[in-house]
């Protein structure tokens, strides 16, 4: 048996590609539904080339060699006996699975930065907005504003404003001019060139205003203020605006979830955007022994390179030979993968919309002056030291939402670039989700 | 910094509390650590300020001074690092005739304790397990936010005209004619006639560099802490077997539970002791025992969710006791390290004894059980 | 995801749908604020959405710390914003 952790499209391409080599597969997935957060556990996918998401779910109800385990949340693992064990949560209860061979496809959550009121109830992520619709058939807002950078905010505007919802404008922080500067990834992916030419003439006949070089930088109760900022992210003064809305969906890319990758001490490095991300070979294999790795969590590339790289996985953890048909394809997504970094990136000018009271960490409710007095009189000298003095990263969310920012702040701050060191490990935590005391002095394979 | 009167390598509790000693005796003091305040031990310390975990002895006596002292500390740097006389309750299991008879040779040695049985117990400790009827309270057990002390004291310093450099690594401790002249870093030499090596469970390497050495080994220990709660917890709360494994030298693995709420509604659960050098690995089994023992105590905490969990690496020497007193080789190179579990706690009366006998003066207590000495004696 | 489910926030009865998540059942039925912060007592609503972020955490049936983004409903569910 291979256990795949993961039914997103990395994870669901993985399991066809291993059924199709006569193996038994396990999917362990969070969730209730399969999908992963880009096929939203819906039973009928919407949105770009949504079709070939059927398949893929048909196999883990008919296919007799996939056994799908849904609402089972993972939160540790450890090498056992030469195999893996998989220790998880489902209906209260702690079960444990053991495989020999593992594909990790855990996926990616929003990015966002802080701004001034990123804390008040009317900001929400972008995926957060995505999700509630598509899962829940519940609109985040009548009057929203969308603000980031990414074209994954064309989608989330469209999928609104078709449900119903007031769209005031979609304000991307970048020029889409910067994709000229890779021309030669565009014209390998022509596919990419046709989803976004689909959400283009979506947004047109939807009516929705895109507004590029502008991004979105404080909101107070029901106003929101935005601004044309130049591609360091520095606000252009006297470009301010108000807006009225009555919620902001916010999204500036995504984190690759690399939890239980570095629970079970998998390599990882600094993505060119600053990401960290699992290290991978050609084959999709970890630095640990038959541990494979797929989608987000190698890189954020979007479900084309996710459905790719989870084949590669599947195939080579079956031992079968990786045609080159698909490594061919993988590096053509990678370029564009690539090349989307690059027109969207996130360099510090944001830092200049902060003020001494922004919140920067939410769980624990510090602010930038917290952590500017740790830094300039306490001598912190990194977003470990930071969360010693202030508790910063040290609430529920465990770092997941501020760490990157506060690693950049304090880098900032001190006029010094962040160590790939400290990313790696602010990008990491030992317990992958919580665990009652109960449950976990109970366990199963304690021993 | 030119010409400092004497350098401590370490930014942790106790290298913070020596350069405040020194620097409050008149010495311009420079800091030097490789990384920066707080990044050791110190930064996965609980706060511990115990004297219920310690036999009569010279540790207790110094216990004893240090934990007034912290108080005294905190009167010159400020009410800043979370310090708290909140308590500390030791509960036996089943027979408590043991801790009894420990406790009441403390009482004869200047520890502070009160028999509490029943609904004493319950009224200290509302949640803990009905079936636990006998225990030990200590007034004196306090606690403070570790990092932040180290802190604000190395702050103070600074303040006074001393100096932090952090970032710098120390690679060797300059000697001529058997006195140390001051170090070699990675950010130049320093010169100064005292040089105090306070780098905690890394103080043999550095007493290495000197071309010393000490027997100081690292002791592995893990942390949990749960999601906020409310306040089930009062004081610290610990396992009448804390006591017996803080003494043991046994290798293996020993749990016993300390427990205790946080400021921020956390609960802190510890603590296990293992020599496994510097693994840094996650033990899936360990952190169920203290789950398990943690919950035995308090049966309300099974519904707690555990958030994360961390490692440190106590500095411990093969006797249990600190490292306080000149190097037996090299002139002018003090060493201040070794506290184990208790440097916290330890730490501003080991600052204070060694800055008297740098200086000459009379110490408050015979530090001799604490020599440098004391090993080399043993090889010899 | 159509049958009515009945349940309560803060003392008053709410229906949302079957298959919904607390936050989502609360949002259609106009309630965003789902709880004020431990320190500043500042209101928060769902953010991440996916529970990433624990901004959205509500006692469910007296268990602390739940994820309004991630748990359905079920009839009679008792909801508080906190503890």
């Amino acid at each position: 048996m291979i256990l795949i952790i993961g039914a997103g499209p990395a994870g669901l391409a993985a399991a066809a590609a291993l059924v199709r080599s006569g193996c038994q597969v396990t999917i362990l997935d969070a969730a209730a539904k399969p999908g992963g957060q880009y096929w939203r556990h819906q039973s009928v996918v919407t949105g770009f080339k949504s079709a070939r998401a059927a398949p893929y779910f048909l196999q883990l109800s008919n296919n007799p060699a996939v056994t799908y385990i849904s609402g089972a949340t993972v939160w540790s693992a450890e090498s056992f006996q030469g195999a893996y064990r998989v220790n998880f949560l489902r209906a209260d209860k702690e079960e444990t699975i053991q495989a020999e061979k593992i594909i990790l496809a855990t996926g990616a959550y929003d990015r966002v930065l802080p701004f001034p009121g990123w804390d008040g109830p009317a900001v929400m992520t972008a995926g957060g907005a995505q999700a509630l619709l598509k899962a829940h058939g519940v609109l985040a807002g009548k009057k929203v504003v969308i603000a980031g950078t990414g074209p994954f905010l064309f989608p989330v505007a469209t999928g609104l404003a078709s449900a119903g919802a007031e769209v005031v404008g979609v304000y991307e922080a970048h020029s889409p001019l910067r994709w000229l500067l890779s021309l030669p990834a565009i014209f390998r992916n022509p596919s990419k060139i046709i989803e976004l030419l689909y959400y283009m003439k979506l947004i047109h006949s939807l009516g929705i205003r895109v507004n590029f070089g502008s991004a979105l930088i404080s909101a107070k109760s029901g106003l929101v203020t935005v601004a044309k900022v130049n591609r360091f992210l520095n606000v252009k003064p006297g470009s301010e605006n108000l807006l009225e809305c009555d919620v902001v969906a916010v999204g500036w890319g995504f984190s690759p979830d690399l939890s239980l990758a570095g629970i079970l001490r998998c390599a990882q490095r600094v993505d060119s955007d600053g990401t960290v991300v699992v290290e991978v070979d050609k084959f999709q294999l970890s630095s640990q022994p038959n541990i494979w790795v797929a989608g987000e969590a190698t890189g954020i590339g979007g479900a084309d390179l996710a459905l790719i790289e989870g084949e590669i996985a599947g195939l080579s953890a079956a031992g079968e030979k990786i045609p080159y048909r698909l490594s061919r394809l993988k590096s053509a997504r990678q370029r564009f993968a690539r090349a989307l970094a690059r027109s969207h990136p996130i360099p510090n000018g944001w830092q200049g919309w902060l003020t001494d009271e922004t919140v920067i960490c939410r769980c624990e409710e510090v602010s930038l002056d917290a952590i500017s007095s740790s830094v300039f009189d306490l001598g912190a000298n990194d977003s470990r030291t930071v969360k010693l003095f202030t508790r910063a990263g040290m609430g529920l969310c465990q770092g997941r939402v501020c760490s990157q920012s506060i690693s950049e702040i304090v880098g900032n701050m001190r006029g010094c670039a962040v160590r790939d060191q400290e990313r790696i490990a602010g990008s990491n935590r030992p317990i992958a989700s919580p665990i009652t005391l109960g449950q976990l002095g109970d366990g199963i394979g304690s021993d | 910094m030119e010409n400092p009167d004497a350098i401590v390598i370490g930014a942790g509790i106790v290298g913070a509390c020596t350069a405040l000693s020194l620097i409050n005796a008149g010495m311009k003091v420079l800091i030097i650590d490789r990384s920066t305040v707080s990044s050791g031990t110190t930064g996965a310390g609980e706060g511990n300020i115990l004297v219920s975990d310690k036999e009569p002895g010279p540790e207790l006596t110094l216990a004893l001074r240090s934990r007034d002292l912290w108080f005294e500390f905190q009167e010159d740097v400020g009410d800043s690092f979370e310090l708290e006389a909140k308590g500390g309750l030791v509960v036996a299991r089943e027979d408590d005739a043991q801790l009894r008879s420990f406790s009441d040779n403390q009482s004869r040695h200047g520890v502070v304790i009160e028999h509490v049985v029943g609904r004493e117990l319950r009224e200290l400790e509302p949640f803990l397990n009905p079936e636990i009827n006998s225990g030990i309270f200590y007034p004196q057990d306090a606690q403070c936010q570790p990092m932040l002390a180290a802190a604000q004291m190395i702050r103070r310093v600074i303040e006074r005209g001393g100096a932090l450099m952090a970032n710098t690594e120390v690679t060797k401790i300059d000697v001529i004619a058997g006195k140390t002249t001051g170090v070699s870093t990675t950010q130049g030499k320093f010169y100064s006639p005292v040089v105090v090596n306070a780098a905690g469970t890394w103080a043999s390497e550095i007493a290495q560099l000197a071309g010393s050495s000490l027997p100081i080994a690292p002791r592995r220990g893990f942390i949990l802490v749960t999601e906020p709660a409310p306040q089930y917890i009062f004081h610290k709360v610990y396992d009448s077997a804390y006591v017996t494994n803080v003494a043991s030298s046994n290798a293996d693995l020993q749990t016993s539970t300390v427990v205790e709420g946080t400021r921020s509604g956390t609960i802190l659960i510890g603590a296990s002791r293992e020599r496994v050098g510097f693994d840094g690995a996650m033990n899936y089994a360990i952190l169920r025992t203290l789950a398990r023992q943690a919950t035995s105590l308090f049966p309300i905490l099974r519904n707690v969710r555990l958030l994360r969990a961390y490692k440190g690496f106590r500095p411990y020497a093969p006797d249990h006791l600190p490292v306080i007193g000149q190097d037996s080789h090299v002139e002018g190179l003090w060493h201040c390290a070794g506290h184990e579990g208790a440097g916290i706690g330890l730490a501003p009366g080991s600052a204070l004894l060694l800055t008297d006998s740098i200086l000459g003066r009379n110490t408050f207590m015979d530090a001799s059980a604490f020599s440098p000495n004391r090993f080399s004696k043993v090889h010899q | 995801m159509n049958n009515p489910i009945t349940f309560k926030f803060n003392g008053e009865v709410f229906t949302g749908l079957s298959g919904q998540s607390i936050a989502a059942a609360l949002l259609s039925a106009g309630v965003r604020e789902l709880r004020v912060t431990r320190f500043n007592e500042k209101p928060r609503a769902i953010f991440c959405g996916i529970g990433i972020c624990f901004d959205c955490v509500v006692v469910v049936n007296e268990i602390a710390n739940q994820r309004a983004c991630l748990i359905e409903i079920s009839e009679g569910m008792s909801i508080v914003s906190n503890q």
